[in-house]
């Protein structure tokens, strides 16, 4: 059989016969109390030892005990002083002899109290006299004290210990002792043989590979406590929301579209039907750069996007009255949207022709000009995507949007007409929020307008839609101020405690 | 988007429907104007998409909702009255040539189509306008005016468009009590100075004379003499502009919101020096519409009877013929360009979200872009390293980009480069885009010096430079920064990461020693990957930890993602 350690000396000291106290054997084995007492804890439930409580009482000198014991109690100490002056003979002035004795503070109301209880003498008038026959050296308190202090209280008169008690002189101490005696399992037990198995904290290498392991016992770890918290690196829950969306729409057979963050006004507005001076195109809203123009547009789409603006598309198409310039078109600015990154795909410039179907989509920064507030960024990351294919309807619109906010939990998608320079028909998209219930806005959309595909080269239809990729983010998770989470003022606790996306 | 507020009391009058409040605002909503909210007064506020320009009054607003309770169907034009006024244009600034105008007899103005007359007037400023630039609106007691004789006329009813220096005459302006000169109400008046800079540049100021004198100082004030106020009866309303269509469509709507009211228009001659013509013009368009593009368009099948109605209760005409539908279109409609838009018109009436989703039974294949890819599996690295993934503005300071860092646009370190400024920043925070991301990730510890270390940070994100050999002057590139916060951090620790990143990506580390302003000497290198040096790696100098109040040491570092390909 193998035990710990602790077992094995404990199983060894015992006795089938006598009681040992714990404390015996913690002399005999050279082990701590404490070990033992779980050692005789676990070979009781084994069987092997069987354990008896007894409950002692034992005394104790309090400090206050063990200095009259040295210094002699207040009372003898007063009778001698007074005998000292002379007391014996006739009373004497308290005040003087109190003043000879050394006694201090409240020793001195200890030393005239128990002085006259014990008849040592008495007190009268503020005099003292002192009682001829007494015996101070033979006081039955004093020589408890003593018997107390070596451990011998045993034939101790009770009056005297309850009296020393009283005057917390000495304590009474309540102690729990068990007894170890071998049961017949445990004599059987050592005479097969017990072997020593050690208890170990850690598992190292070592035991591993020398195969020590196996005899060893481990300890017991707290297992509920808390422990020293650990940050580990987490991807950033607003990326992680982009992740999931990208995920989502590669899914749904999209491809997934880049390019640049400074662009052309043309490839930002000029393509999309925007007038040049449509509001949202002066300096007001957009983030213009003090670069230089992009001269290299391909001439023809920019001659086409001109004629279109100017004249329209088709037989009954009609332009805009307003002034067109190709030096605006080549201004560097800020994207205000991804729909730059759309117009170069579909144009062929950045990935060559495109043939239907397609589906495209990006989630990339955009820039607007507009107030910076709890809903509101400088720069934020955008959701577009498109699909191109013959004779798409408003149906199919509403079908793949449906399909898409559904894996976002949105359902009950409404379509409120809306108007874009660039879509025709148009709708901004509402849904209901998956925890309040609320109607909230979830996108832009529309189907691209002839004056857009046109002079792009795009003779099918192309439907398309925005979103805020924070506005999602703000909805999935109910946060308040996106800027704790979006920029330099991010909060890294709020980062390191936000729960990833599942 | 743009607010018009309409009196429900006045809509419900004008439609001649008494509908209770939430109804209304739900018919409402069905035309796309969105309630906002109300006034004390209990006046609606809608929110409208820029488009149905005739919409910006409650006259336009109930209309259109009688279009849509089928009350009324069809083309609406107003009948108009033959000329008795008459605008000569002369000698006008050639930045602001364009006039137009109509004479509305029989309004008797009340308070509230005063107040109606005016929202529309500051809404189509501010919308088909321009803010004024393109075409200004001046509306004006006819009463006031006093019109003067021309060759062959006795009718002694011209007024003069013409330009004048801007010192060259005086007349009281409205909001004023004394005689002021065009330059004066630009430099003393509060309307004055606010429009100043549409006419800062041109040579001569737009004027309007009638017999009397100056009356009228486009796009910037009225006279005080021609104010319209309540109890003024009959109208002359006048526009300016850049752009003749522009302003016509303008001046339409406002006659139809006039019709509205009770008024009877009334046309006016204007005589350019080469050619007359007459205004309004209330001339509708037509454009032909093929019942295939419906359907396709809408993805369901349509009667021809029931395509017609649709039309109709859009407040257009319709013909039908040989599968194709001619549809004749009012003169305030501003925003049909394209057959496409009479779809959305048919869309419209028939109810969108009475279309039944379906789902595009069209196949292709999705995939991520290959860069798209690249920044994935650097960030799910540095993340595995246990870094922090950051995610930062691309908009930065001058200051916190380089001078925080202790760099030097100007030097060839790693991080210097010639910013890429923003004209008319939003704040002095945001000034110019980031040429490194380091500078984003020393901001964020110092606005986390109260939270736990360690602090291990990172980002993969954009960062741009001026280059000239770029057409637009733009150069931009995808960085990869990472940064170690903590009481015990060391060159040692941070090389050891990075050499961990190349490793992932099958690239070959060097660090040779190299000086940087931004790190400690003797503990900066730069970033060698495949042989060409890409970034920077190092602890960063004590200097920059103090400037950013942190009390730990940090190690860096940061390269180009493109090395990792």
């Amino acid at each position: 059989m193998q035990l710990p350690d602790a077992a094995v000396a404990l199983l060894e000291s015992a006795s089938a016969t006598d009681a040992k106290s714990i404390e015996q054997l913690a002399t005999a084995t050279d082990e701590k109390p404490e070990t033992l007492t779980g050692a005789a804890f676990d070979l009781e439930a084994d069987s092997l030892v069987a354990l008896e409580e007894r409950v002692e009482v034992s005394l104790e000198l309090t400090d206050e005990g063990k200095r009259y014991r040295e210094d002699g109690l207040p009372e003898v100490r007063l009778y001698r002083a007074a005998a000292d002056a002379g007391a014996a003979d006739d009373s004497v002035p308290m005040g003087q002899v109190i003043g000879v004795s050394e006694l201090e503070g409240p020793e001195v109301d200890i030393a005239l109290t128990n002085f006259a209880r014990k008849g040592l003498g008495f007190i009268d008038s503020g005099e003292l006299s002192v009682n001829a026959d007494a015996d101070p050296d033979s006081d039955a308190e004093r020589a408890a004290l003593d018997a107390i202090a070596d451990g011998d209280a045993d034939g101790l008169d009770d009056d005297t210990v309850d009296r020393l008690v009283e005057r917390g002189l000495v304590e009474q101490r309540e102690q729990t002792h068990r007894f170890v005696t071998l049961t017949d399992d445990g004599v059987t037990a050592l005479m097969e043989g017990v072997e020593t198995a050690a208890t170990v904290g850690q598992l190292t290498p070592e035991l591993l590979t020398s195969g020590e392991w196996e005899d060893v016992e481990f300890a017991e770890y707290n297992v509920e406590a808390d422990a020293e918290p650990v940050t580990g690196g987490k991807t950033h829950i607003l990326r992680q929301t982009a992740e999931s969306v990208k995920d989502t729409l590669v899914g749904m057979g999209f491809q997934e579209m880049q390019g640049p963050h400074a662009d052309a006004d043309f490839w930002i507005n000029d393509a999309l039907f925007m007038p040049q001076d449509h509001p949202a195109r002066t300096h007001w809203d957009r983030f213009t750069l003090d670069t230089d123009l992009m001269t290299d547009l391909p001439d023809d789409l920019v001659g086409r996007v001109e004629d279109a603006h100017r004249n329209g598309v088709g037989p009954d198409g009609e332009g805009y009255h307003s002034p067109w310039s190709r030096e605006f078109a080549e201004e560097v600015a800020l994207r205000g949207h991804t729909t730059s990154l759309s117009m170069r795909y579909l144009s062929g410039e950045e990935i060559g022709d495109l043939e239907p179907p397609q589906r495209f989509f990006s989630v990339e920064k955009v820039y607007r000009n507009d107030t910076l507030d709890a809903t509101h960024l400088l720069e934020f990351f955008q959701i577009e995507g498109w699909v191109m294919a013959e004779d798409l309807s408003v149906r199919d619109l509403m079908g793949t949007f449906e399909e898409f906010y559904a894996q976002f939990g949105i359902t009950d998608i409404e379509f409120k007409p809306h108007y874009n320079p660039y879509t025709e028909p148009s709708f901004e998209l509402f849904g209901t929020h998956p925890t309040t219930g609320k109607i909230v806005e979830i996108g832009n959309s529309g189907i691209f307008r002839e004056e857009v595909l046109s002079p792009l080269g795009v003779e099918c239809d192309v439907m398309a839609w925005g979103l805020a990729l924070e506005r999602l983010l703000m909805l999935m998770y109910g946060f308040e101020d996106i800027r704790d989470v979006h920029g330099t003022l991010c909060d890294l606790d709020l980062l390191r405690n936000v729960e990833v996306l599942a | 988007m743009p607010v018009v507020e309409i009196d429900p009391d006045e809509l419900r009058e004008l439609a001649g429907h008494d509908k209770p409040d939430e109804e209304l605002k739900a018919d409402l909503f069905g035309l796309g104007l969105e309630f906002e909210g109300e006034t004390e007064d209990g006046t609606f506020q809608l929110e409208f998409a820029p488009d149905r320009l005739d919409r910006l009054s409650v006259e336009g607003v109930a209309r259109s909702l009688r279009y849509q309770y089928g009350d009324v169907r069809g083309v609406y034009v107003p009948s108009t009255n033959d000329a008795e006024w008459r605008v000569e244009v002369e000698d006008v600034p050639e930045e602001r040539p364009y006039v137009t105008a109509a004479v509305v007899r029989g309004v008797d103005m009340t308070e509230g189509k005063l107040e109606s007359l005016i929202q529309l007037q500051e809404k189509l400023h501010a919308t088909m306008g321009r803010k004024r630039a393109k075409g200004a609106i001046g509306v004006h007691d006819l009463a006031m005016v006093k019109g003067g004789a021309f060759d062959g006329d006795d009718r002694g009813k011209t007024i003069t468009y013409t330009g004048i220096d801007p010192d060259g005459d005086s007349f009281v302006p409205l909001d004023a009590d004394t005689e002021m000169t065009p330059a004066d109400v630009l430099e003393d008046h509060p309307v004055g100075e606010k429009f100043a800079d549409l006419v800062a540049d041109y040579e001569t100021y737009p004027a309007i004379y009638d017999d009397i004198g100056l009356f009228s100082f486009p796009p910037v004030i009225n006279g005080k003499r021609t104010e319209v106020d309540e109890g003024s009866r009959d109208l002359l309303v006048e526009m300016t502009g850049t752009d003749q269509w522009t302003i016509d469509r303008m001046l339409a709507i406002v006659c139809y919101a006039l019709d509205a009211r009770g008024g009877r228009i009334e046309e006016v001659d204007i005589a350019y020096p080469d050619r007359e013509t007459v205004r309004p013009d209330l001339e509708t368009r037509t454009k032909s519409v093929a019942h295939d593009c419906i359907e396709s368009t809408l993805g369901i099948d349509l009667e021809v009877e029931e395509t017609i109605d649709l039309f109709e209760r859009s407040g257009l005409g319709v013909e039908h013929d040989d599968g194709s539908y001619e549809v004749e279109i009012p003169p305030y409609r501003t925003d049909v360009l394209h057959p496409m838009d009479l779809v959305d018109d048919v869309g419209r009436a028939y109810g969108f979200n009475d279309l039944e989703p379906r789902y595009p039974d069209v196949s292709t294949v999705g995939g991520r872009h290959d860069r798209s890819k690249l920044e994935r599996a650097a960030r799910e690295t540095l993340v595995g390293l246990g870094f922090e993934d950051l995610l930062n503005f691309h908009m930065i300071s001058e200051r916190e980009n380089y001078e925080r860092m202790g760099i030097d646009p100007e030097s060839d370190t790693f991080g210097s480069g010639t910013p890429v400024r923003i004209e008319g920043p939003y704040s002095e925070d945001y000034t110019m885009l980031r040429t490194w991301a380091l500078p984003s990730l020393a901001m964020v510890l110092e606005n986390n010096t109260h939270r736990a270390y360690p602090q291990d940070i990172a980002e993969v994100g954009f960062a741009a430079a001026r280059d000239d050999a770029e057409s637009g002057g733009v150069t931009e590139r995808r960085t990869v920064a990472g940064a170690l916060a903590r009481p015990d951090s060391s060159y040692e620790d941070v090389k050891a990461r990075l050499q961990t990143i190349a490793r992932n990506f099958g690239a070959e580390l060097e660090t040779p020693a190299t000086t940087h302003p931004s790190f400690i000497d003797g503990r900066a290198a730069s970033v060698v990957i495949d042989e060409e040096t890409v970034g920077v790696v190092g602890e960063l100098h004590p200097r920059v930890l103090v400037e950013h109040d942190l009390e730990v040491p940090v190690a860096a570092f940061e390269f180009d993602l493109a090395a990792l390909r």
